[in-house]
């Protein structure tokens, strides 16, 4: 029975979820295109579409290669270059667990609005730039202009119950990983999962968001706190005595993924939903950017 | 009522409910406050924290103690606690009577009976029983049957207590039938706490003829206080106060009223202990005293502390006056010396100040003289004469004494005179006479020496002798032991004359010298009526024996005056005492001229103490001395608090208040500014449109006003002036001038300004420097006018030196102003309308100042009439006084002349105004107008 319902309720949340995903595209886009701007190629030859430069015939490069309109104009051969366009893997995922679903009044959105918004917002700017971008756990990654909308119509066939670290099955070697969630999981679990993400080379950005009551945690006088992913009840006679207590263990958590990823040489960035969602897109956009060049010149 | 404690409940077996209180407490203690659910995603980070802070699922001890205090509380309000219960009964069964007394005494504490027979009526008509109520100051034939209780009350609420005593024996002999036909089975009788015989009579009339229990209400602990009639003395009102219970020592204050009501004067009074009758005095002024109409004791409300006075108390003026030389040197041969000494412990004398008796009487007629005495005046002028008949025949009373010159007096020519005299005096005992001196025989018992002690040792010497005639023995008042008469007095109109047939000194007998002299002048003195003057109103009071005394202020019970008592009848006018009934209630009868005063207690009164020992049966109770205090909304309110600091404690337990003290402050904020940043009223907006809307609808010239009345009317007259003769030369019609505060007004709607300086005017502030310098800037012009060519210094051509022009310059210093000129030749000004050479005002030779047209070379300057002034200069300067040239009445004159008087400089300050509008509103387009010729020359027409 209880299953029953909480698969419904499960299916109720996903549909949700899956209402509200046209607008979180839009939403997306739009935060998407505040950071497209500064957006950049590769700025080396190397194969691709759009057109790099033009160089001197080198002798024994394969004739075909030489451009005979640009050579007609004067005694040289010439061979038009492109700019290289690899395209890099990079995984998203979200957690989209039931803890996310959470909304203060303080918060513009719920954590798992601005969750997806950030993975959509990501996933467009990064198909923009032709990556490779997939859900990771959910979807193969694809290589395609439209591939935020893709990801959107994935996300809408899962349901929300999925892991919020998911299992790093296809995780590639040099692809980047984008995790965005609440990390409100034991501690050990989520220290076993992202060395599961390390043992398979990948580079990890881990997106913590927070609602700003979970931050501050202005709650006083008896209280009763419900855990809404498990359903477990915990009350306190004075809340307020126990806000010191809560404020630095919650730091002291964040201190310890932060230092995790510092380790291993990957990036921890934190997000409160009272803040708009462009802050974490242009820094997110701003460390995989630095990784990717970062990553050319070596 | 529970033993050692005044606390009685109404309903008791509501505190059988107390029994519930454990169980409420196993309640409490069993649901503790519910807490506020939050879902809250880091649960887990929660319940690794505070394992140690576990929070008892139990309310605390203090809170379950307050909710317990509550449901007492509201368990013992229920019950309907009483404190100090009065614990009345309603003795016997079957019909129950009440006896209530409601005269003078009971008024003390009038409510406290009131509300005890109230209950007692409760109680009867609970119990199912007929009640009767008997009010034993109303008549007798009131209604003794017993009816229901509500119309008992009806009856009770319109008792009130009457100025009177009771009529019990009426009432007893009246109620005797009723009581047999009726069988009473309970008296309640609420003694007005007086004893006497009334009483006693009355208490064993109530046992013997009901058969059934007695309950009386007697003392209430408060002493009864009466007020006994005054005794006016020589230089003292004094008062007796009595009481009924003479145990301890008490006191208060006697206070004394006019006729309206005023305080004249206090008295303290003392009661020693065993003492029941003590005295107040007041010693007042005789005018103060004269005032006195009502003395009460203070802070006692009924008749009976109230003494009404009359004039029967008011010191008598007597006006003294001699035929004989006042010689002071030897002032015991001077007759009025003995008079004033006899009459001066109980009246006041007039002693003319002029010796004429022309002058005289008059004087002491006018100072309200109520007895002249006349020592020794033979005759009197005839108008003194007429004027002293008149008096008397007011009601003054005439005092005279023989003398020798009456003696002499010719006995028909003397009208003032009770008898006829013979002429001559007749001398007893002298060394020629056979006859001794005779004593002093008897007082006429109807006259008003009557009662008073003959002293066997006057010897009349020397007298007046009357003619003996019918009328002689009834106007004797007093005779000699031969029986010719010492005293005579006969009445003349209202008033009398009285005759002294010996000298007021003691040349003739030795009466002056004796204390009966002093007597017969104080009876005399209070036999005497004062006089009054008007006809209409002393006949009311002293008219026949038929004539009646309508009632004028009555007392009520309480001691107040009413105006009317429907029950009060006229007081017979003989003076014969009367005693207060309810037909003549005490209070004052007459009209506000004369009035008689009758009280409630008479001289000798006492207030003896109820006596119940001639009740044998009856059980006595005292009133209760305070209300019975219902306990249950005091109970109640205290729950409520307990209410409201329970709800203040769970709050405060589950965080509310920390969590809402911002949104609670913020709105004792809001509330509290709401009042002071309430929006402004839309009528400021309304005035401001409406300033608008007078200055665009039709063109006026405006001035500035400069908050000196003065100057501000004659700006306004001298525009009116200027709009007049604009209206009549030109094209334009401007209405009436307006008046601007330029910090205040918007000043756009105006193409000039005319600014008069005020040097004693307060300088504008930097916002309207600026609020000007937009308008100068934007196309508006404003003409200065200093007002002082005369007090500049001759000779000297700059502008500043005079205090206007001082603070006119500071004022544009602050200015973006151009540089300035006197207006040149060929300026536009010079021929916007008029051509003028100069610009006088009221005063002629003071520039005009325009703003400086850039210097242009030679050669076009001779060419052009006019110089092209690129638009109009936005400031004038003048020192002219231009208003005060342009300023006329509204039929058209002139209101001040010009300097020097010269009608042309009048018109061409006209000229001037007329040109500086012109100018203001054309602009160069005048300048340009002197290049028509010109221009239609080339034109080849």
């Amino acid at each position: 029975m209880q299953a029953t319902s909480r698969v419904g309720t499960n299916l109720a949340e996903a549909k949700g979820l899956a209402l509200r995903l046209p607008d979180l595209l839009v939403e997306a886009r739009r935060v998407a295109t505040t950071v497209l701007a500064g957006w950049h190629g590769r700025r080396r030859a190397g194969p691709g579409e759009t057109f790099w430069q033009f160089r001197p015939f080198v002798a024994g490069e394969a004739p075909g290669r030489i451009d005979w309109r640009r050579s007609a104009r004067d005694d040289h051969f010439y061979i038009r270059e492109r700019e290289w366009e690899a395209a890099h893997t990079i995984w998203l995922a979200a957690d989209l667990s039931r803890s996310m679903d959470f909304r203060s009044r303080l918060a513009l959105a719920s954590k798992r609005d601005r969750a997806v918004v950030l993975l959509l917002a990501l996933g467009d700017l990064l198909a923009a730039a032709g990556e490779r971008i997939g859900l990771l756990g959910l979807s193969d990654p694809i290589l395609s202009r439209n591939a935020a909308e893709r990801l959107a119509e994935t996300l809408a066939h899962f349901d929300t119950d999925q892991p919020a670290l998911p299992a790093a099955l296809r995780l590639s070697r040099f692809a980047d990983l984008v995790v965005i969630g609440d990390f409100l999981d034991p501690l050990d679990e989520i220290e076993a999962r992202l060395a599961e993400y390390a043992r398979h080379g990948a580079t990890v950005h881990l997106v913590e968001i927070r609602d700003p009551v979970e931050e501050t945690f202005p709650y006083a006088g008896r209280t009763e706190f419900r855990d809404p992913e498990s359903g477990a009840l915990y009350t306190i006679g004075r809340a307020e005595q126990i806000a010191e207590d809560y404020r630095k263990r919650l730091v002291a958590r964040r201190e310890t993924l932060a230092a995790t990823c510092r380790r291993l040489g990957w990036t921890y960035l934190t997000h409160r939903t009272d803040h708009p969602a462009t802050e974490p897109l242009l820094a997110l956009h701003a460390r995989l950017s630095a990784r990717t060049t970062q990553g050319d010149r070596a | 009522m529970i033993a050692g404690l005044p606390l009685a409940f109404g309903a008791p077996l509501v505190l059988a409910a107390l029994v519930l209180l454990p169980a409420i407490w196993w309640l409490l203690k069993l649901t503790p406050p519910k807490p506020r659910l939050e879902s809250f995603p880091p649960t887990r980070i929660l319940a690794e924290i505070a394992r140690r802070d576990e929070q008892p699922a139990r309310s605390p001890w203090w809170l379950t103690a307050l909710r317990l205090l509550l449901a007492g509380l509201v368990i013992l309000a229920l019950a309907a606690p009483i404190w100090r219960p009065t614990g009345e009964s309603a003795p016997g069964s079957g019909p129950l009577l009440v006896v209530i007394d409601n005269d003078w005494a009971s008024a003390r504490d009038w409510e406290t009976r009131i509300d005890t027979a109230r209950r007692i009526v409760q109680l009867a008509e609970s119990a199912g029983r007929p009640v009767g109520l008997i009010a034993t100051a109303e008549p007798a034939n009131q209604e003794f049957a017993p009816t229901d209780g509500a119309a008992i009350r009806t009856r009770l609420d319109a008792l009130a207590p009457r100025p009177y005593p009771t009529n019990r024996a009426a009432i007893a002999a009246a109620l005797r039938s009723t009581a047999n036909a009726t069988g009473f089975g309970g008296v309640a009788w609420l003694s007005n706490g007086l004893g006497g015989q009334d009483a006693e009579d009355f208490g064993r009339f109530l046992e013997s003829s009901i058969q059934a229990p007695v309950t009386v209400y007697g003392s209430d602990g408060k002493a009864l206080l009466g007020l006994a009639a005054p005794v006016a003395t020589a230089d003292a009102l004094t008062l007796s106060a009595i009481r009924g219970d003479g145990a301890a020592a008490s006191g208060g204050t006697l206070v004394a009223r006019d006729m309206r009501g005023r305080s004249v004067g206090e008295a303290p009074f003392a009661f020693k202990p065993g003492e029941l009758r003590t005295d107040a005095v007041f010693n007042l002024p005789t005018e103060l005293r004269n005032e006195i109409v009502r003395v009460e004791i203070a802070g006692q409300h009924t008749a009976g502390a109230v003494q009404l006075l009359d004039d029967r108390f008011k010191r008598r003026r007597i006006g003294l006056i001699s035929g004989a030389s006042s010689d002071n040197a030897q002032p015991l041969l001077s007759p009025l010396y003995y008079i004033t000494r006899a009459v001066q412990p109980f009246a006041d004398v007039i002693e003319p100040r002029d010796a004429n008796a022309a002058l005289a009487v008059p004087q002491m007629i006018e100072a309200g003289a109520a007895v002249i005495a006349m020592a020794d005046i033979g005759t009197l002028t005839p108008d003194v004469e007429d004027k002293l008949a008149s008096w008397v025949e007011a009601g003054g009373t005439l005092l005279r004494f023989a003398g020798p010159r009456l003696a002499a007096a010719s006995a028909d020519t003397d009208t003032l005179i009770p008898v006829r005299l013979r002429e001559g005096g007749r001398v007893l005992g002298g060394s020629l006479s056979w006859s001794s001196p005779q004593p002093l025989a008897s007082f006429a018992a109807t006259s008003p020496f009557a009662g008073l002690a003959i002293a066997r040792d006057i010897e009349v010497r020397r007298q007046v002798l009357a003619e003996p005639d019918a009328n002689l023995p009834a106007r004797t008042w007093a005779a000699l032991a031969d029986g010719t008469p010492l005293v005579t007095a006969a009445p003349l109109g209202k008033g009398w004359l009285v005759l002294f047939h010996v000298t007021a000194d003691a040349s003739w007998s030795n009466l002056p010298l004796s204390g009966t002299f002093v007597e017969m002048l104080r009876r005399i003195s209070a036999f005497a009526s004062v006089p009054l003057m008007q006809d209409s109103a002393a006949k009311t009071v002293e008219g026949a024996a038929g004539a009646t005394l309508p009632p004028y202020r009555l007392l009520d019970g309480f001691g107040h005056f009413i105006s009317s008592d429907p029950m009060a009848r006229p007081l017979p006018a003989s003076g014969a005492p009367v005693a207060t009934s309810a037909e003549h209630p005490p209070g004052l009868y007459g009209s506000e001229d004369g009035f008689r005063a009758i009280n409630v207690l008479a001289p000798d009164a006492t207030l003896p103490p109820f006596d119940a020992s001639a009740m044998s049966r009856a059980e006595l109770r005292p009133y209760p001395t305070t209300a019975p205090i219902d306990l249950s909304p005091w109970l109640l309110l205290a729950a409520l608090v307990c209410l409201i600091a329970d709800a203040l404690a769970v709050l405060w337990m589950n965080g509310g208040l920390r969590m809402r003290r911002h949104a609670t402050a913020s709105v004792i904020l809001m509330l509290t500014l709401m009042h002071g940043f309430a929006p402004p009223p839309a009528h400021a907006d309304a005035a401001s449109d409406q300033f608008a809307m007078d200055a665009v609808n039709t063109s006026r010239l405006a001035y500035v006003r400069t908050g000196n009345s003065e100057i501000d009317d004659m700006s306004e007259a001298g525009l009116a002036g200027l709009a007049r003769a604009l209206s009549a030369r030109t094209a334009m019609e401007p209405d009436n001038p307006l008046g601007v505060d330029v910090e205040k007004d918007e000043l756009s709607f105006f193409p000039l300004l005319y600014w008069p300086i005020d040097p004693s005017s307060p300088m504008p502030s930097s916002q309207t420097l600026a609020k000007i310098d937009a308008y100068m800037k934007q196309g508006g012009s404003i003409l200065f006018d200093t007002r002082d060519e005369l007090e500049r210094a001759p000779g000297s051509t700059g502008f500043g030196g005079t205090p206007a022009a001082e603070r006119l310059r500071a004022m544009l210093s602050g200015l973006d102003i151009p540089p300035l000129e006197p207006v040149p030749g060929n300026h536009v000004l010079t021929k916007a309308f008029y051509l003028l050479e100069d610009f006088p005002g009221r005063y002629s030779g003071g520039p005009l100042w325009v703003e400086a047209s850039p210097p242009e070379d030679d050669a076009t300057a001779a060419q052009r009439p006019a110089r092209p002034g690129d638009g109009v200069s936005s400031i004038l300067i003048t020192e002219n006084d231009m208003a005060a040239a342009w300023a006329t009445d509204p039929d058209g004159r002139y209101l001040v002349p010009t300097v020097p008087p010269d009608p042309r400089q009048r018109e061409l300050a006209y000229r001037t105004g007329i040109n500086i509008v012109m100018y203001t509103l054309t602009g160069n387009y005048k300048a340009d107008q002197v290049h028509v010729p010109a221009l239609l020359e080339r034109l080849g027409q």
